[in-house]
Formats: C-alpha cells, structure tokens, sequence
C-alpha cells in the first residue's frame, strides 16, 4: 500500500512536467477576437458584419415582384428578378419547396422565402435550410432596426 | 415555457453525454421538470448512459414522420423523462435532422427544462439541435485543442440564434498544465458554470451490471457534487439551497485523492 501511494505521490505530483501552452492560449484568444460581430449604427458596416458571420459572399433582398429592398454590393437588380421569377416558378410548381440552391462557376447562389421577401444569397459553399433561415431572420431584423433609426431621424418637413 | 439548452463542445470526448445525463439529473432532483433528448442522430448513446437502450420507438422514428413525439418519451432516473435517438445506420441516413426543431417546440411548454445532447463537430445535426434551442452550454476540456473547438461551436451556435450562457469544464485533474478556469472564461468570453473534476466513479458507471448515470449510483462522489451544483447555478438557486450531499472527512477525501482501498 505504502509503495502504490509513493508511487502515485511521485507520479502525480512530483513528475508533472506539464506547461501551460501560453502561445496556443494567446492564439486562441486572436481567432474569437477576429470573429466578434457587434453590429453599429451604419447599416451599410452591419451588411459587412452579417456576410462576415454568416460566411456568404453576397446577398440580395427583394420583395415577392423582384423590387430590391436592400444589397449588399449595391447592385442586382437583374438578379432580383431572374431569382424571385425562378422562385415563384418553382413554388408554382412544387408548393411545399422551403429554398432553392443552384450551383453555378463554382459558386452557390440560394433562394429563400421569408417573410414577404426573398434572401438570394451567393456563396462559396452550400448553405444549409437552418442556415439560410437563420440569415434571413437576422437581416431582416437588421432591415426592421435600420427602419426604426431613419424614422427617428427624419425631421418633420415645415409647410 | 421551458428552456431548451443544447449541451455542445465540437470536440468529440468531452464527455457533454455524460454530463447531459447527469445534469439533467441533478436538475430533476432539484424539482424541476427535465426532458433529455438525444439530439445526437448519428452516434446516440445518451440510452447507454442512462441505462435505457431498449427503447422501440426513438427520435428517428420521429423526425421520419412515422411516430408522434409522445409516443418515443420514456421514463428515466429520478423523475427525468428521455427521448432516445435510434442505433440504426439505415434510419440515421433517412432522418430529416432539419425537422428536430418543430419536435422539440411541441414539447416546450410541458417541461422547465429540455436539454439537447448534442452531436461533436459542427455537421448538419449538430445545426438542427443548436438551432432548436434557445441557450446552449459549452462542455469543453481544459486543454487548447478542446477549447478551439469550442470556440468555433459557439461562433456556430450565434450565428443560429442560440445564445451561449456558460462553459462546463470537464476531466479537470489540476495538473500545471492544464489551462486555468480564468483562462478559458477569458478566451470563450463566457462565465464558467463549473469545473467536474476527473473522477474514477464516473467511468466504472459504464462497467455495472446495471448501467446508471454517476449522480444516482454514486451522488456523494465529487463529480456527481459538483455536477449538482451547476444544476442549482442553472436553475438561478444558490447552491446552498441545492439539497446537500453526505459531508466528506477530511481523511476520506485523503485517501480517496490517493484511491486507497480499503481507507473506510
């Protein structure tokens, strides 16, 4: 008995040669530094932040007639059409569809319905349902936010 | 309306099954009303844990559209209550993982807590459970690779809308190396609900006769101890109020540090 607790006295307290890995520590706390997505005041910075959180090259926001409600490049308007044409055809005919995903050059481009609106978005790899719902909500809850701030900042025209 | 907290790490290992179980547990014996769900479809073994695994209907069966979610709750330990997911590979490539999210809001409104044992890795299943829930907990290991990819789960998980509450450390052997409990709430940017010592008990819990989960065959033991006192730290109770387990002799904690048989 005397020899098993020397031996595990030595073993564990004595032989632990272990380190704190404080440049892995340091590394770490670098990568959740470079992945901090607080959103700001300026709608255009916030459209950076939410391509940056969810990974996707670009997105589009239409109403159901192809209108653009907002782009993050800025431009689309023939892809606003082309996608909410594409999607109301297909949900002519086939009701039920949830998104549609079309790989094309190497590039995904994913048409999701929410809300009254379409959210085409383009990027390198596929996004998931869950995924593509997750994004909508945001952005539309940025569009909401973005709403509220402009109505609050608009003075009342004198006559 | 209960919390649903899905119980994730990334890393596989972790042990978040076994600390799913048992702190579902320890939140059942606190009185709340506990529901677990073995939201790992592809490699479930929350059943094994749990000492349950002969359950017909599971959560494959579910999310196939070929039963109601009622119908695939079981009993458990301690007043908890179970869902299990199924073993079959066949039935695990047919699941609509995606479908895991309007099962478990059926379910809400019965239970003061629903918690999701999740999945390692950050594949689609893991995304159905961590989007089904509100809240999740990080289970992580107080090692770098452990805490990377906990780090990337929880960027994961915000990007679903489930908001990150709290880290569990698990297999905690206080050795100099290992990364301090200050150092991981630093670097997840997360409070530290506990830290569950490595602990012999819980693993000769897989080697019974009858499998039970730590917290019902060995309460006193210190992982089951601190596990409960997580629970009471979710729960918003002080662990004061938790009930108090067996008080530990100074020369019983000695000798058990030590594992000497016989020091009773």
């Amino acid at each position: 008995m005397i020899k098993n607790f020397l031996q595990f006295f030595a073993g564990r307290i004595l032989a632990d040669e272990t380190v704190k890995p404080l440049a892995q520590i340091e590394f770490l706390k670098d990568f959740l530094s470079k992945h901090k997505y607080v959103y700001s005041a300026d709608f255009e910075e916030n459209l950076n932040i939410l391509k940056r959180k969810h990974l996707v090259d670009s997105f589009l926001v239409t109403n159901m007639d192809g209108s653009i409600v907002v782009s993050s490049e800025g431009n689309g308007h023939s892809e606003g059409i082309v996608g909410t044409a594409m999607l109301s055809y297909i949900k002519s005919e086939l009701p039920d569809s949830e998104s549609v995903l079309i790989k094309r050059n190497g590039h995904w481009f994913m048409l999701f319905p929410l809300n009254k609106k379409v959210f085409i978005v383009k990027a390198g790899s596929e996004l998931s349902n869950l995924e593509l719902r997750a994004l909508a909500i945001e952005m539309d809850s940025l569009l909401l936010m973005n709403k509220t701030q402009t109505e609050k900042r608009r003075v009342p025209q004198m006559a | 309306m209960g919390r649903v907290i899905a119980i994730a790490s990334g890393k596989g290992g972790t042990g978040k099954t076994t600390v799913t179980a048992n702190l579902g547990i320890a939140l059942a014996k606190l009185g709340q009303k506990v529901l677990l769900i073995d939201a790992d479809v592809a490699m479930a073994n929350l059943s094994l844990i749990l000492g349950m695994q002969s359950s017909p209907i599971t959560l494959h069966d579910v999310l196939l559209g070929e039963a109601q979610v009622h119908d695939a709750v079981y009993d458990g330990p301690e007043g908890v209550r179970f869902i299990p997911s199924g073993l079959s590979l066949d039935n695990y490539k047919r699941v609509d993982s995606e479908r895991l999210t309007s099962v478990v809001s059926q379910l809400t409104d019965q239970y003061d807590f629903i918690l999701l044992d999740v999945a390692a890795g950050i594949e689609k299943n893991v995304l159905s459970a961590l989007s089904s829930s509100q809240e999740t907990i990080m289970v992580t290991m107080p090692t770098s690779p452990a805490i990377a990819d906990a780090l990337k789960t929880k960027i994961v998980a915000q990007r679903l809308g489930s908001k990150v509450i709290g880290v569990i450390i698990n297999f905690v052997m206080n050795e100099k190396g290992e990364i301090t409990k200050n150092d991981i709430a630093n670097m997840l940017e997360l409070p530290i609900y506990g830290s569950v010592p490595y602990d012999p008990e819980v693993r000769k819990s897989f080697m019974q006769e009858k499998v039970a989960p730590v917290i019902v065959r060995k309460p006193d033991c210190p992982a089951a101890q601190e596990i409960t006192k997580i629970a009471s730290r979710i729960t918003g109770l002080k662990t004061s109020d938790a009930p108090s387990a067996k008080k530990v002799g100074f020369l019983e904690k000695f000798f058990s540090f030590f594992k000497i048989k016989g020091a009773k």
